[in-house]
């Protein structure tokens, strides 16, 4: 009986060398993706593009001969994204992996007939990365982007990657677009790239998405009214603002860095009315103007003035959203169910109706707390 | 065979966090959306409830364990009659938790390896604890363990504090109502006491004066680590997100990512994982096989394990897929744990009251 047991138990011995040989997987059988891209071929096909990184081409340092690309854009057709990936799979000698995938692009095309049918698999897939980012390639292909080659990298996922820090953003995630599809009243609003001519990508605003329509694209908006839109979704944390100053007769431009939201609901008489008060500090980083900073005066009116023209900006920016695209972006919706729980209830089926309707107020307090390292402008007097 | 009391609060501990992180967290979000962690909380309540049920009635009877104390409350036979739903429970449990677990390394990790050989692994491993040395080993395993799993899940906490966003909880209580939040909290509340193993395991320590007290702690830490974990899970993914991932706590941990250099710390979430598993089974197996041998007299309880084990392995494999394990998780909460974690108990608390006074009469 003993002795049974202990035989049984040294069976086990074994295992203890050969642990990972089982599920063996080199890296050399392995396909990497850096990216995947969906869109819609011109006869409305689902097309799958993925960026495969080619080790051999990005690493090696000194090793002298000619180096092959750093990296190869795949396509293929299909019925799904898994099918279209299926049908890629079969185009390469190596096992397609996309657990170090950085970046998704999704083709204006399919965004325009509607991504929601896509999202399924980045979150279901054990191989799917929660770290990747998620772009709408504004009027061009995802293949596209991946095809251009940038500056600094050796391919161009790790530099959108970079991109949205970079231009100040806060990081927008994939998996927090798939938290704003499914909430209750906040709607989507993806950042957008486009390619010049030049086959150079660029970051070019953001995309409208409508999360009750199968997440069909709505609209875009353009760098500047992103800018203010992100501001009060908070979801910016630094951007340069630039306004001309007419009593000074020129422009003036702010770095601002210290950047701060408060939203609050108010209901009167059924009607809901929305006080956004947005708040940031910077410093004077260009003075084009006949005005000296540093005479508190004259400081006094840049700020007004700045605070004034933004002001106007963003009202003009949450009327437009309001009217043209009507879709709750800055996610008014999710203050109304946090301040106004019970009522939110209520609220909740008909908001993306009742959106449009709302009264916004906005305040805008910009303080310049530093005027740079000169007085006046240099150039004026 | 002994147990410490310290090894008592880790046996707890070690054996239900790791099962209610992996299997209760997402369930509840479904239930309670934002507010499955108040759900957790009143569940610990009522876990804690449970718990004291149990210890009181294990205290009455010193050093016996269940069966023994139920045949000599009930006569042979009755007593016998009214364990077979615990020993049922007991079998198929670690078979399911094989099983589901199995089901998971092969999706995440082991995607080539088929899934009767992960659980032979499992099975054997657990065979070696259970065989070698019993509630013993059992107990000092987990004294090892249950630290390391509650570090590692604190470390895991502090990684994820960059993908927080405080709104996704708010607002706090209104969304889902009184009424959700207690039916969120009836399945934790079944696990959190643990599945009446404490009516056995009781029975092993040498000095069961700060038992009550020692139980209490092991399911507070419980309480406090699960209800942690759903608040990190709903805090990175929001209610409606989370309700979608099968494995949120598991997922939420993928999410960490600092200066894109620490990535991938769901490798150590694995390893607490397959510890707290081989635990939770192998107290189960143990349990299951000793109170058989106390049922049908067999003196050494060893005997029982060649014929348990082969018969867990062959139900976890024999469980068709998923749906079969939800439909048992709903059985369980439906109507194994009220009849065997509460009903039964409690008959058993009463007569033991009555029994006691008779004999004081008696005398």
């Amino acid at each position: 009986m003993k002795s049974t047991a202990i035989i049984f138990f040294q069976l086990l011995i074994p295992l203890l060398m050969t642990t990972g040989c089982w599920n063996l997987k080199e890296p050399d059988q392995l396909a990497f993706v850096g990216g995947n891209g969906l869109d819609l071929t011109e006869d409305g096909k689902l097309e799958a593009s993925a960026l495969l990184v080619t080790p051999s081409g990005v690493g090696g340092g000194q090793s002298g001969g000619d180096k092959k690309g750093s990296f190869h854009v795949m396509n293929a057709t299909g019925k799904n994204v898994s099918d279209a990936l299926a049908n890629m799979q079969t185009m390469i000698s190596r096992v397609v992996f996309a657990g170090h995938r950085d970046i998704f692009l999704v083709g204006q095309k399919l965004a325009e007939k509607g991504m929601g049918d896509t999202i399924d698999p980045f979150m279901r897939s054990a191989q799917s990365d929660m770290r990747a980012m998620i772009y709408v390639v504004k009027n061009g292909r995802p293949k596209d982007v991946f095809s251009s080659k940038p500056f600094f990298d050796p391919f161009i996922t790790t530099t959108l990657s970079d991109e949205q820090e970079a231009i100040g953003l806060k990081p927008y995630l994939a998996r927090e677009f798939v938290v704003d599809v499914l909430s209750d009243g906040t709607q989507p609003l993806l950042p957008a790239v486009s390619l010049n001519p030049s086959k150079q990508y660029s970051y070019s605003g953001t995309a409208i998405l409508n999360k009750d329509d199968g997440v069909k694209l709505v609209g875009f908006l353009d760098k500047k009214e992103s800018t203010y839109a992100l501001w009060i979704a908070d979801r910016i944390s630094s951007f340069i603002l630039t306004t001309f100053v007419p009593e000074g007769d020129g422009n003036i431009s702010l770095t601002i860095d210290t950047i701060g939201r408060r939203i609050k609901a108010k209901q009167i008489e059924e009607r809901i009315q929305i006080d956004v008060h947005l708040i940031g500090e910077g410093a004077i980083i260009e003075n084009n103007t006949n005005l000296d900073p540093s005479k508190r005066e004259d400081l006094l009116l840049i700020q007004e003035k700045v605070n004034q023209k933004t002001k106007k900006s963003i009202e003009q920016l949450v009327k437009k959203v309001q009217e043209e695209y009507q879709m709750d972006i800055f996610g008014f919706g999710e203050t109304v169910h946090q301040q106004y729980p019970r009522q939110w209830k209520k609220i909740k089926q008909n908001w993306p109706k009742t959106f449009p309707t709302v009264d916004v107020l906005v305040k805008v307090e910009l303080q310049c707390n530093d005027s740079g390292l000169a007085n006046s402008s240099l150039n004026r007097r | 065979m002994k147990l410490s009391e310290t090894q008592l609060v880790w046996v707890i501990a070690t054996t239900e966090i790791i099962a209610m992180i992996g299997l209760k967290i997402t369930p509840t979000i479904q239930i309670a959306k934002q507010d499955a962690w108040l759900s957790m909380l009143v569940g610990g309540i009522i876990g804690l409830a449970i718990t004291f049920l149990a210890v009181k009635l294990s205290m009455l009877h010193p050093h016996q364990t269940l069966v023994q104390y139920s045949q000599e409350l009930l006569g042979k036979w009755l007593g016998r009659l009214i364990v077979l739903p615990f020993l049922l429970a007991w079998f198929i449990l670690p078979a399911i938790l094989l099983r589901s677990f199995a089901d998971f390394i092969h999706l995440v990790l082991l995607n080539r390896t088929p899934v009767w050989l992960i659980i032979l692994l499992f099975i054997g491993l657990m065979t070696y604890l259970t065989y070698s040395s019993g509630i013993m080993g059992i107990g000092r395993y987990c004294e090892l363990v249950g630290p390391s799993i509650i570090i590692t899940l604190f470390i895991s906490f502090l990684l994820n504090v960059r993908n927080i966003k405080w709104h996704h909880i708010l607002p706090i209580y209104f969304d889902s109502g009184e009424i959700n939040i207690l039916k969120g909290s009836i399945a934790p509340a079944f696990w959190f006491s643990g599945p009446f193993v404490l009516l056995v395991i009781i029975s092993f320590i040498q000095s069961p004066k700060k038992v009550l007290a020692k139980s209490m702690l092991g399911v507070g830490i419980t309480v406090f680590m699960v209800c942690s974990s759903t608040l990190m899970v709903l805090l990175v993914f929001g209610p409606n997100l989370a309700a979608k991932l099968k494995f949120s706590y598991f997922v939420s941990v993928r999410t960490i990512d600092i200066l894109s250099f620490i990535q991938n710390a769901d490798v150590f979430i694995m390893f607490i994982w397959v510890f707290g598993v081989i635990a939770q089974s192998s107290l189960y197996i143990f349990i299951a096989c000793y109170e058989t041998a106390n049922c049908l007299k067999v003196k050494d309880w060893r005997k029982i394990i060649w014929f348990g084990i082969p018969m867990i392995f062959i139900t976890a494999i024999v469980i068709p897929d998923e749906t079969a394990i939800t439909l048992f998780d709903k059985y369980w909460t439906a109507v194994v744990y009220p009849l065997c974690g509460i009903l039964i108990p409690l008959f058993l608390l009463i007569i033991s009251y009555f029994k006691k006074k008779e004999r004081v009469k008696s005398i």
